[in-house]
């Protein structure tokens, strides 16, 4: 099955004072892979300023906007045409030698190769006593032990916003054991990292028609490479593997990798930022 | 060049002109009231007044007195005093200190030596007995500068750079000089009959602007306020005035500007447009209204220097 | 005593167990010192008081200075200048000039790797963790091919001279090396106060850096540039190795920019002049890699440019060092220099590392929490000398404050066995004569495509107060002019 979706992002900025230098960097194309191919893509702001297409660091495309004359408000419009394939999560032959693939992520050529998914950062750093909150079975598949981690993070935290933020570090959110997307997210690739199976913080957009969790902002979940399957992506926020609602834009080692706007600007006094996405999609 | 580098030269240069002018200021009102021919001209609140109107800080309060330590403190070496000399010369060297790769080691050289000698000069006999010291030195040393200037770097877009800065400045200050000695000439008549187109103000207006001996020269008579302001104003070959300033000014937006195209926009059309005017005025037009004259070619000035930042400085 | 009639020698005190430079163990002045010794000796202490301050207002007069910071203010400060030089001898010079030159030759290949394949990691020569804990690890960089495949175009080596009169290598330096303008005024100013000295000696000349530099920098240029555009970018004048960046400019001839001079269009860099925007090929840049584009890096960074690594990225620009070199320049890296060399070049080392044992190691770090009045205590990732321990400089207390530092962070720590560097005679202005003093050198090397310079020369830094070891002008070193003698 494919899907066809439009996906709208509006970002309105207000500043108490004017703002004579600015510049945004916005991380919000949906990235093209196997399953997603691209039809149009649309960006245009409120003060007609260039928008200048480009990378970030990690290779994902980015729209860069450096206003060249003074502004208080500015609003910037995306939208996003793309074809989504629906591919069977479940659609894989089971690994045959169980043991082979935990030999194979404990290697040390399969470490360095895949040593920044390994990492630990600020935000993925469990606290010390709780280094051992999910271990995995050795007995049970990779997979399987990564579909009961999901579960287990989704079971651990209560969905809730406003509560936590992007500085927001993993002995709080365990703690209080509640948060949004990230916080699910963070936990669930901080737990994979500790049991050496890589994973990634992949941020994105979320087709919401079927209730699923997840703000009306961009949705974020996790990707870990499985021996003989490669990527696998399971959203711990929804208890799911990630599936045609899920549209990726980009990946990184957290949220830090991955923020969708990224700005330095000069002004003084108050400001505010609304941001809002919408997701529709259309069978084909 | 760099645009920002291009602006801390042209600052470099009206801060060197500045604190000449400023200290030239000092020392010669100083000294002369000491032997003014009248009470008023000889005053030492009256010249503190003066001084203190010339660096933009007046003191409107006819009936205060003003302490004269405190006065020559703030104008040479205070440091919380934008306009002071000591700031100015801080100012040289921090704006020479971004171009350092693009002036010449002697000129730099011959800065840092100065603003040691502002930064190490002792307050205490400064204001007692140093005013003389400091403030030939300062004007010795802004000479030795120009030398180097003209001396030690290649005469290209730097150099106009530096120079537009010096001349704009000159022009400014000179005409603050005269704006603080058309003041002092209006408050000092009426005693001996010294009468404003005769005053000894005059003589020391134009010795503050170093062109008494030229103006000597070229009059052979005694100063009056019109032929004082007519040289100072007027006189393309006299180095201080402001024709020749403006003069200068064209030559060198002109290295910038190679442009032979008509662009009414450009600092360079704005800069001839304004020297036309003052190229085919006479002094009797000016001394009608001496006051909207001097409103009018700062407010030029300061238009000029305006556009210049917006074609070449902004960054 | 020594064994001299030098006047100004007179009062030398010579400790024994110290290697001195130009005495040998019997006082007998070496071989190459004689002449030197001989001509020093036609002035008196006075010329030299003299000539000391003469030098110092010169050096202040022409604004070489860098600023100190403290809590209270800033100041400005010479960097102290001694008038005796240090003089290498050729063959003594061939050692240190291939050690350096291999040592910059490995560490770039090592950074290669790192960034691309990582055999040497995967091979188990070096561990994981030296990757796996650096924040100046970048991933950014992964697969990014640098122009000409060069990662630290410009290395400074810091080189002693041990007791047993071999050459060991203390610290790479691979981010930004500075001091490397103090070589050229160093002669400058012994030219000028001296300048007869130079009659009796073949010294190799220093002055030719910039040109060197720029010939390597403009070898580094982006596909498809023709005659590149190459700047240097500083920080800013308020930065304490200012003068050092304008000098560098000024000598190649080149734009000293600061970050807000630059902006990126379409991932090309472009510098604001006076006739408008004109592109940039190729930066050498002072500033730290975290600081280098706040879009990608530290956001609060003001003296970066945004859009400058994508710029990078996308080959469109040269940065010099590339971006990702403090990796390898972690004091860490530096124990496996032996293995690196022999892995990428199949070479011995020329140079001699210091045994360095690693806190990270439990077995290592129960050595080093049991040894600490015999070791040296660094942390791994500071530069500038700071937070260095010398354990028999320790006082009791001290040393248990130490071991906690240590116990509490053992990745943040190295220790080395003390060294004893060697010692040359410097004249002290306290005491108005002339007293051994710690020395050490420090080797500029720069690498461009198919293109390799060492500078015949180098900083000698002198640790000014007795005794002490550390020689970085930041804790109150100064330096003095190295002559390379020619064959």
């Amino acid at each position: 099955m494919f899907l066809e979706y439009s996906i709208s992002y509006k970002a309105q900025n207000s500043y108490e004072n004017w703002v004579n230098d600015a510049h945004w960097q916005f991380l919000i194309i949906p990235e093209e892979n196997d399953t997603q191919e691209f039809i149009s893509v649309e960006f245009n702001n409120s003060i007609n300023a260039v928008n200048q297409h480009s990378i970030n660091g990690l290779g994902f495309k980015t729209i860069r906007v450096h206003p060249k004359q003074k502004f208080k408000n500015i609003s910037f419009n995306a939208s996003f045409k793309l074809i989504k394939k629906e591919v069977n999560p479940f659609g894989f032959v089971p690994s045959p030698d169980i043991e082979k693939d935990y030999e194979r992520i404990h290697d040390l050529s399969f470490k360095v190769d895949f040593e920044p998914f390994l990492r630990t950062t600020y935000l993925t750093s469990l606290p010390k006593n709780n280094e051992r909150l999910f271990v995995f079975n050795e007995e049970k598949s990779i997979f399987d032990n990564l579909q009961n981690l999901n579960y287990f993070v989704f079971k651990h935290l209560y969905f809730k916003t406003d509560v936590t933020d992007v500085e927001t570090t993993l002995d709080e959110i365990i703690e209080k054991r509640h948060g949004v997307c990230q916080d699910f997210t963070h936990l669930f690739c901080a737990l994979a990292r500790q049991n050496s199976v890589p994973a990634r913080y992949v941020s994105g957009y979320l087709h919401q028609g079927n209730g699923y969790f997840g703000d009306s902002q961009m949705h974020a979940w996790a990707e870990t490479y499985i021996p003989n399957l490669g990527w696998v992506g399971f959203d711990p926020t929804n208890n799911l593997l990630t599936s045609i609602d899920h549209i990726k834009v980009a990946h990184g080692k957290d949220y830090k990798d991955c923020s969708p706007l990224r700005g330095v600007l000069y002004t003084s006094g108050e400001n505010k930022t609304i941001h809002s996405v919408k997701v529709f999609s259309q069978q084909q | 060049m760099l645009a920002r580098v291009a602006n801390n030269l042209f600052w470099m240069g009206r801060y060197i002109e500045r604190s000449e002018h400023i200290a030239r200021y000092l020392n010669v009102n100083y000294f002369s009231s000491l032997d003014a021919p009248n009470e008023i001209s000889q005053s030492r609140q009256f010249v503190l007044r003066s001084m203190l109107f010339m660096v933009g800080e007046p003191e409107n309060d006819s009936k205060k007195k003003l302490n004269e330590e405190e006065i020559l403190y703030k104008i040479g070496l205070d440091p919380e005093f934008s306009y002071s000399i000591l700031n100015n010369v801080k100012s040289t060297r921090e704006n020479a200190n971004s171009a350092r790769d693009l002036i010449s080691t002697e000129l730099y050289e011959a800065i840092n030596k100065f603003y040691h000698f502002v930064l190490n000069y002792p307050a205490e006999s400064f204001m007692k007995q140093g005013l003389f010291d400091f403030t030939v030195n300062i004007t010795e040393m802004t000479s030795i500068l120009r030398a180097k200037l003209r001396g030690t770097l290649l005469h290209n877009e730097v150099y106009a750079i530096i120079m537009m800065g010096v001349n704009i400045e000159r022009a400014t200050q000179v005409i603050r000089i005269i704006n603080s000695k058309y003041n002092d000439a209006l408050n000092a008549q009426g005693s001996y009959g010294d009468k404003f187109s005769n005053s000894y103000e005059w003589s020391t207006l134009l010795k503050c602007a170093e062109s008494y001996d030229m103006m000597k020269r070229f009059y052979k008579k005694t100063p009056t306020s019109i032929s004082t302001l007519e040289f100072l104003i007027l006189n393309p070959n006299c180095p201080r005035s402001i024709m020749n300033s403006l003069n200068q000014v064209y030559n060198h937006v002109k290295v910038l500007d190679s442009s032979k195209k008509y662009n009414k926009n450009s600092t360079a059309f704005l800069i001839g447009k304004v020297r036309a005017e003052y190229e085919f005025k006479y002094i009797e037009e000016i001394e009608e209204d001496i006051q909207s004259f001097i409103e009018n070619i700062l407010e030029s000035l300061v238009k000029i220097s305006n556009k210049m930042e917006k074609e070449f400085f902004d960054y | 005593m020594v064994n001299t009639e030098n006047a100004i020698f007179s009062s030398y005190k010579r400790d024994p167990n110290l290697n001195d430079e130009i005495f040998d163990k019997n006082g007998n002045v070496i071989e190459i010192y004689k002449k030197l010794l001989k001509l020093y000796g036609d002035h008196s202490i006075n010329d030299y008081v003299n000539l000391n301050t003469k030098a110092k207002s010169s050096f202040f007069n022409q604004g070489i200075t860098f600023q100190v910071y403290s809590e209270k203010s800033t100041q400005e400060k010479i960097f102290p200048f001694d008038l005796f030089p240090r003089i290498i001898a050729p063959e003594d010079w061939e050692i240190i000039e291939s050690g350096s030159l291999q040592r910059s030759k490995a560490l770039n290949l090592f950074l290669w790797d790192l960034y691309h394949e990582k055999k040497i990691i995967k091979q188990g020569i070096v561990p994981m963790e030296l990757i796996s804990s650096s924040i100046n690890y970048l991933h950014q960089m992964m697969d990014i091919d640098p122009p000409g495949g060069i990662y630290n175009h410009i290395s400074g080596t810091d080189i002693i001279k041990h007791t047993d009169g071999k050459y060991y290598v203390l610290e790479d330096n691979i981010r930004c090396p500075s001091g490397v303008s103090y070589v050229i005024c160093n002669r400058t100013a012994l030219k000028r106060a001296l300048f007869g000295v130079f009659n009796h000696y073949q010294a190799h000349t220093v002055t030719n850096y910039a040109e060197n530099l720029l010939d390597l920098l403009e070898s580094v240029k982006p596909k498809g540039v023709d005659v590149p555009n190459c700047v240097v970018i500083t920080p800013g004048m308020y930065n304490s190795a200012f003068y050092e960046h304008s000098y560098l400019a000024k000598t190649m001839g080149v734009e000293l920019v600061e970050g807000r001079d630059l902006f990126v269009e379409n991932d090309f860099v472009y510098m604001k002049t006076i006739q408008g925007p004109q592109k940039v090929d190729v930066i050498y840049r002072r500033i730290d890699d975290f600081f280098i584009d706040p879009l990608e890096f530290k956001p609060d960074s003001a003296i970066g440019v945004p859009g400058l690594f994508a710029a990078y990225k996308k080959g469109n620009v040269t940065l010099a060092n590339a971006p990702g070199t403090g990796v390898a320049d972690d004091k860490a890296v530096y124990t496996y220099m032996p293995q690196i060399i022999k892995y990428y070049l199949d070479e011995e080392p020329i140079l001699n590392n210091v045994h360095t044992y690693h806190c990270s190691r439990p077995d290592e770090l129960k050595y080093v929490l049991e040894h600490i009045p015999e070791l040296v205590i660094k942390p791994v990732d500071e530069a500038g000398g700071y937070g260095i321990s010398i354990g028999n400089r320790l006082s009791k207390s001290e040393i248990e404050q130490v071991k906690k530092q240590v116990g509490q962070n053992p990745r943040k720590y190295v220790a080395q066995p003390i060294m004893s560097l060697s010692v040359h005679p410097t004249y002290i202005d306290d005491t108005e004569s002339f007293e051994q003093r710690h020395v050490d050198l420090r080797t500029y090397t720069i690498l461009g495509k198919d293109k390799e310079f060492v500078l015949k020369g180098g900083l000698t830094r002198v640790a000014l107060q007795k005794g002490n070891l550390i020689v970085n002008s930041s804790q109150g070193g100064g330096s003095k002019d190295t002559w390379v003698l020619k064959k």
